[in-house]
C-alpha cells in the first residue's frame, strides 16, 4: 500500500543531467579561490598606484563622429511600430513561447542581449526607445514643451523611487511569476506598461521619466555608463547632431553624478535580482525552501518563498553595501556625508551588475536568439517566411555537452572576475575623488573591497552550483 | 502505415521545424496532390474544406522539462506533418496548438482549461512530467476532454486518473522495471544492490524491482537511498555489500556524472556489473569524459538512441523524419542529443489518436464519447511506421499500453541493444477498470 502511494506520486525523474552536471566535474573550487584572490590582489596593487593617472585615464575621450539627431525620431517610430507588431503577435501568433516572437524578442533580445550591448558598446536605447516618437507627437499635440533641462528630475522627492519600484515588479515578473513567457499575458503586461509610461512621460517630462521612472530605460542608461561609446548630451528636443566619443570601459562611472538613496537602491536591485536569479535555481536554495531539486514542482509552488527571496536578497545586498561604505567612512576618519559616499561609490557596482547579467543570460541568448530569428519570420504562425529564417533549425547543441560547458564556464568565470576587477578600479578612483587623500581613500575602500572579493566567490559559486529549477 | 507515408518521405528530407509542420497544414492540399494516386487522396480531397482537427499539445517548453519538451515538440511536429501530408484524419488536417505549461502542475491545469474554453480543441496530448499529469487528470475529467499523456508514469494504469485519460504510446515505469528482472538475474548476476534517489521516482524502482528479481531467481541484497540534494557519493559506496553481483542505479539530475565518476574511482576496473536506466543520461552525449567507467554496463532504453545495425525500415523512417542521426543527435547538430528513450511516445500516441478517430468516425467535439470508446476498444498496435518502437498491446480497461523494452550495452561510446524483452515480461494484473465510469 505504501509503495502504491509512493508510485502514484512518482514523477519520472527527468531532471536533466547535462549542463550544470558537466560544471560539477570541473575544478570550480580553484576558480572560486583564484577569482577571489585576483580581486583581492588587484586591490593590493592599486594601493600602490597613485590614483591621479587613473583619474586622467578616466577623463580620456576620443572624438569619433556625429550622429544625425533626426534619426532618433525615425528609429523610435520604427521601434514603436515593431513593438506594436510584437504585441499583436503576442495576441494572435503561436501560443508556443519559443515560436512566438514577443517573449523571445522581449526577454532574450531586449532584456538579455540589448542590456549587454548597452554595457559594452553604448547607449543604443537612446536611439531606439519606442516611447520617444509617440511622446514627441503627444507633447506637441498637448502643447507641452519638448526642450528640457539636462538635469531633469522628478518632483517632490520621487527621485529614483518609481524606477526602483517598477524594477522590483519587473524582476518579480521575470523571476517569480509563473508564466512570464506566455505570449498573450506578456502582450497585455507590456501594452499596459507601455501606455502607463507614455502617460507618465507626458506628465513628468520624457527625460525625467526615462531616467528615473521607466525602469528599463533607467537601467540601460546606467549600465551604458560602462560602455566604450559615449553620446554627448545636449538636452531633450535637441536639434543638433549628437557627437559620439570613445571612452575607456567604466571611465564614466567615476565622474557620474552622486546618486540619491533611491538611485542606490535601484542600482543594487538590478544586481540583487540577477543574483537571486542564480540563487533560486541552486540545490542550496531549493533545499532551504524545502523543494526537492530533482522534482521541482514548477514556479507556481514557490511564488511565496521566491518573492521573499527576491526582496530578501535585495535587502541583504543593500544592507551589506551600506555597511561596507559606513565602515569605510569610519576607517578613513573623513567627514564626508554618508549619503554622498554611498551615492558615488554605488556606481562601482555597475561592472559587477553587467558581469552577472552576461554570465546568467549567456546560454539563453545563444539558444533563444535562434528561436527568435525563426519566430520573427512567421510572427503570426501563418506559415509565412518574411526574412527567410522561418525554417531555421535551432542548434540547441551549441550550449550542450562537456566541451561547451567548459567554454561557457570559463567565459562566465572570466566575465565575473573581470567585472569585479573593474569594480575595484572604479571604486578606487571614486574614493580618491571623494577623499582627495590617497591614504584616506585607500582605507575607505577596504570594507568595500572585501565585499567585492566575497561577491566574486559568491558569483562563481552560483554558476558552479548544481541547479534544479 | 499506408503507402502515403512512404511516398511523402521522399518529399520530406529536412529536419522538421514548427514551421514545416505548419506549412504542412497550409500546403496539405498540394502535398496530397503530389501523392496523387495514394488511396487516401480521394477521401481527403472530398473533405478538404472541412475544419481542421485541433490537437492541444501541452508541452514542457520552459521550466525543468524544457530539454524534453524540445524533442517532444520536434517528434510531434514530424508526426503531424506526416499525417497531414497523407491526408489528415478522416480527411481533415490536424491543427496543432502548442501551449507551454512551464513544467508546472498549476499552469498545466490552466492550460487544460484554456484548451477547452479558448482553443476548443478536440483532444489534449503530450504531457510528460507526472506531477503535471496528476494535476491535469481531474481537470480533463471535469471538462470531459480526451487527454492522451506521454508520461511513462504509473498513475494512469493504477486507476488514479479517469475515463478521459489515456497512455497508449509509452509503457509505464512499473512495467519497465519489472521487465528488467529476468535479464539481470539471467545475465548479470543474482545479488542486486539498488542505488536510487530518495523520492518518488526512486521508489518506483525500489518497490517494483525486488519482487520481480525474486521471481526471476535473484535477490535484492541492499537498497541505498540517496538524498536528492546530494552531490558527492563516495561515502555511500561502502554500504554496497561486498557480495553484490549487480548494482542497479537510477540516479538522476546534474550530479549523475559525478556519481558515475566517483563510482569509477571507488571500484577501479573491477567492480560489480552495472545496470541503469537511460533516464539518468537521457540527452547526454555518451562520449562525455568520465562516463568511461560505464563501459560494458547495461541500460534500459525505451527506444534505442543509436541506430542499430539491424534497425528495420520503420525505425529508419521514424528517425529520418524526426531528424536524428545515427547517434541519436539532431541532424547537423551532433551535440544536441535527443531524448530518444522516450520521445517516440509522442509519435505513436498521435497515430493512436488518428486510428481511434478513424474507428469512431470522429467528426467533432460531439463525438468525444465515441472517441473514448473507440480508444478503449483497441487491443494491439502492430510494429511499423506508425509504431516504430515496436508492437504493443493495449488494455482498454486500464488505458495503458504494454510493449517491448530494450536493454542496451554501453560499449565504444555507443549503446547497442543486446536484449529485447517480451511484452509479457512487463505485464502485471490490471489495477483499474475505467470503462465502468460514466462518460
Amino acid at each position: 500500500m505504501l509503495g502504491g502511494l509512493a508510485l502514484l506520486q512518482a514523477a519520472p525523474a527527468f531532471a536533466h543531467a547535462g549542463d550544470s552536471g558537466f560544471v560539477l566535474l570541473l575544478p570550480t573550487g580553484y576558480y572560486l579561490a583564484g577569482g577571489a584572490f585576483a580581486v583581492a590582489l588587484s586591490f593590493a596593487i592599486l594601493a600602490a598606484v597613485p590614483p591621479g593617472p587613473l583619474d586622467r585615464l578616466a577623463a580620456w575621450r576620443m572624438k569619433l563622429f556625429s550622429a544625425p539627431i533626426e534619426w532618433r525620431l525615425l528609429l523610435s517610430w520604427i521601434s514603436c511600430a515593431v513593438f506594436l507588431a510584437l504585441v499583436a503577435a503576442g495576441y494572435w501568433g503561436s501560443r508556443d513561447p519559443l515560436s512566438n516572437p514577443l517573449p523571445l524578442v522581449f526577454w532574450t533580445m531586449l532584456w538579455g542581449a540589448l542590456a549587454i550591448v548597452e554595457g559594452l558598446v553604448g547607449d543604443v536605447w537612446f536611439w531606439i526607445n519606442p516611447w520617444y516618437g509617440p511622446w514627441r507627437l503627444l507633447a506637441a499635440l498637448t502643447g507641452r514643451k519638448i526642450a528640457e533641462q539636462t538635469d531633469a528630475t522628478l518632483p517632490g522627492g520621487l527621485a529614483y523611487w518609481p524606477a526602483a519600484i517598477l524594477f522590483l515588479a519587473f524582476a518579480w515578473l521575470e523571476l517569480v511569476y509563473p508564466a512570464p513567457e506566455d505570449p498573450g499575458r506578456l502582450a497585455t503586461i507590456l501594452l499596459v506598461y507601455y501606455l502607463a509610461n507614455l502617460l507618465a512621460a507626458l506628465v513628468f517630462g520624457y527625460r525625467a521619466w526615462m531616467r528615473h521612472g521607466e525602469c528599463l530605460s533607467a537601467f540601460f542608461l546606467m549600465i551604458s555608463r560602462l560602455a566604450l561609446l559615449v553620446g554627448r548630451d545636449a538636452g531633450e528636443g535637441q536639434t543638433r547632431d549628437r557627437p559620439i566619443d570613445c571612452a575607456l570601459p567604466g571611465a564614466r562611472l567615476a565622474s557620474a553624478e552622486t546618486l540619491p538613496p533611491s538611485g542606490v537602491v535601484f542600482l543594487l536591485l538590478a544586481l540583487s535580482s540577477v543574483s537571486f536569479d542564480g540563487l533560486s535555481r541552486t540545490f542550496a536554495w531549493l533545499g532551504f525552501v524545502g523543494v526537492n531539486p530533482l522534482e521541482f514542482p514548477g514556479r507556481s509552488a514557490v511564488i511565496g518563498v521566491n518573492t521573499a527571496g527576491l526582496v530578501g536578497m535585495a535587502a541583504a545586498l543593500i544592507g551589506v553595501f551600506l555597511l561596507a561604505v559606513w565602515l569605510g567612512q569610519r576607517l578613513s576618519g573623513d567627514a564626508i556625508p554618508f549619503r554622498r559616499a554611498t551615492g558615488a561609490l554605488a556606481w562601482s557596482i555597475i561592472p559587477i551588475s553587467l558581469a552577472y547579467h552576461i554570465a546568467h543570460n549567456l546560454t539563453e541568448i545563444l539558444v533563444n536568439s535562434q528561436y527568435a530569428l525563426a519566430a520573427i519570420s512567421d510572427p503570426l504562425a501563418k506559415g509565412w517566411d518574411l526574412f527567410g529564417t522561418a525554417g531555421l533549425h535551432v542548434h540547441a547543441g551549441i550550449t550542450a555537452g562537456y566541451d561547451s560547458a567548459w567554454v561557457i564556464w570559463n567565459t562566465q568565470a572570466a566575465v565575473i572576475i573581470a567585472g569585479h576587477l573593474l569594480a575595484v578600479l572604479v571604486a578606487h578612483v571614486v574614493a580618491w575623488r571623494l577623499h582627495g587623500s590617497g591614504r584616506k581613500a585607500l582605507l575607505s575602500q577596504v570594507p568595500l573591497a572585501l565585499l567585492m572579493v566575497f561577491y566574486t566567490a559568491f558569483g562563481l559559486w552560483l554558476l558552479a552550483s548544481p541547479t534544479g529549477a | 502505415m499506408t503507402d502515403e507515408s512512404t511516398k511523402s518521405s521522399l518529399i520530406l528530407r529536412k529536419p522538421l521545424t514548427r514551421r514545416s509542420a505548419l506549412k504542412g497544414l497550409a500546403g496539405g492540399l498540394g502535398a496530397a496532390a503530389a501523392l496523387g494516386t495514394a488511396p487516401g487522396f480521394v477521401r481527403y480531397a472530398q473533405a478538404a474544406s472541412s475544419a481542421p482537427i485541433k490537437i492541444g499539445f501541452e508541452c514542457h517548453r520552459t521550466g525543468i522539462g524544457a530539454a524534453y519538451g524540445r524533442w517532444y515538440e520536434r517528434t510531434t511536429n514530424a508526426a503531424v506533418k506526416l499525417i497531414n501530408d497523407a491526408g489528415g484524419i478522416n480527411g481533415r488536417q490536424i491543427q496543432l496548438i502548442v501551449e507551454d505549461d512551464g513544467t508546472d502542475a498549476k499552469r498545466g491545469t490552466e492550460v487544460m482549461e484554456k484548451f477547452a474554453s479558448e482553443h476548443k480543441v478536440d483532444v489534449v496530448f503530450g504531457t510528460l512530467f507526472s506531477n503535471v499529469v496528476i494535476a491535469n487528470g481531474p481537470t480533463a475529467g471535469d471538462l470531459k476532454m480526451p487527454y492522451y499523456v506521454v508520461s511513462e508514469g504509473h498513475q494512469v494504469a493504477a486507476g488514479k486518473m479517469n475515463r478521459y485519460v489515456f497512455q497508449p504510446g509509452i509503457t509505464d515505469v512499473k512495467s519497465q522495471v519489472m521487465a528488467m528482472a529476468p535479464f539481470i538475474t539471467g545475465n548479470l548476476g543474482k545479488k542486486v544492490t539498488q542505488i536510487f534517489p530518495d523520492y518518488a521516482f526512486g521508489y518506483d524502482h525500489r518497490d517494483n524491482l525486488p519482487p520481480s528479481i525474486e521471481k526471476a531467481g535473484g535477490k535484492v541484497v541492499a537498497q541505498i537511498a540517496i538524498p536528492p540534494t546530494e552531490t558527492s557519493f563516495t561515502r555511500y559506496f561502502p554500504q554496497i555489500p561486498s557480495d553484490t553481483d549487480v548494482i542497479y542505479h537510477v540516479m538522476v539530475g546534474p550530479a549523475v556524472l559525478t556519481f558515475v565518476k566517483e563510482m569509477g574511482e571507488f571500484y577501479g576496473s573491477k567492480g560489480p556489473q552495472l545496470f541503469g536506466f537511460i533516464d539518468s543520461l537521457e540527452a547526454v552525449d555518451m562520449a562525455t569524459p568520465g562516463l568511461e567507467f560505464l563501459d560494458g554496463s547495461h541500460f534500459w532504453e525505451g527506444s534505442p538512441r543509436y541506430l542499430q545495425a539491424n534497425a528495420d525500415e520503420a525505425q529508419k523512417f521514424y528517425r529520418d523524419h524526426v531528424g536524428i542521426d545515427e547517434n541519436g543527435a539532431a541532424k547537423g547538430d551532433p551535440k544536441d542529443v535527443s531524448t530518444a528513450g522516450h520521445m517516440f511516445g509522442c509519435w505513436e500516441t498521435l497515430y493512436v489518436i488518428k486510428k481511434a478517430m478513424e474507428d469512431a468516425g470522429y467528426q467533432g467535439p460531439d463525438d468525444k464519447k465515441k472517441l473514448i470508446e473507440a480508444t478503449e476498444a483497441m487491443t494491439a498496435f502492430a510494429e511499423g511506421k506508425e509504431h516504430p518502437q515496436g508492437d504493443k498491446t493495449f488494455d482498454g480497461k486500464t488505458h495503458q499500453c504494454f510493449g517491448h523494452q530494450n536493454i542496451s550495452q554501453f560499449k565504444d561510446k555507443k549503446l547497442t541493444v543486446v536484449h529485447r524483452t517480451s511484452i509479457e515480461d512487463g505485464m502485471y494484473p490490471p489495477e483499474a477498470d475505467y470503462t465502468t465510469e460514466k462518460l
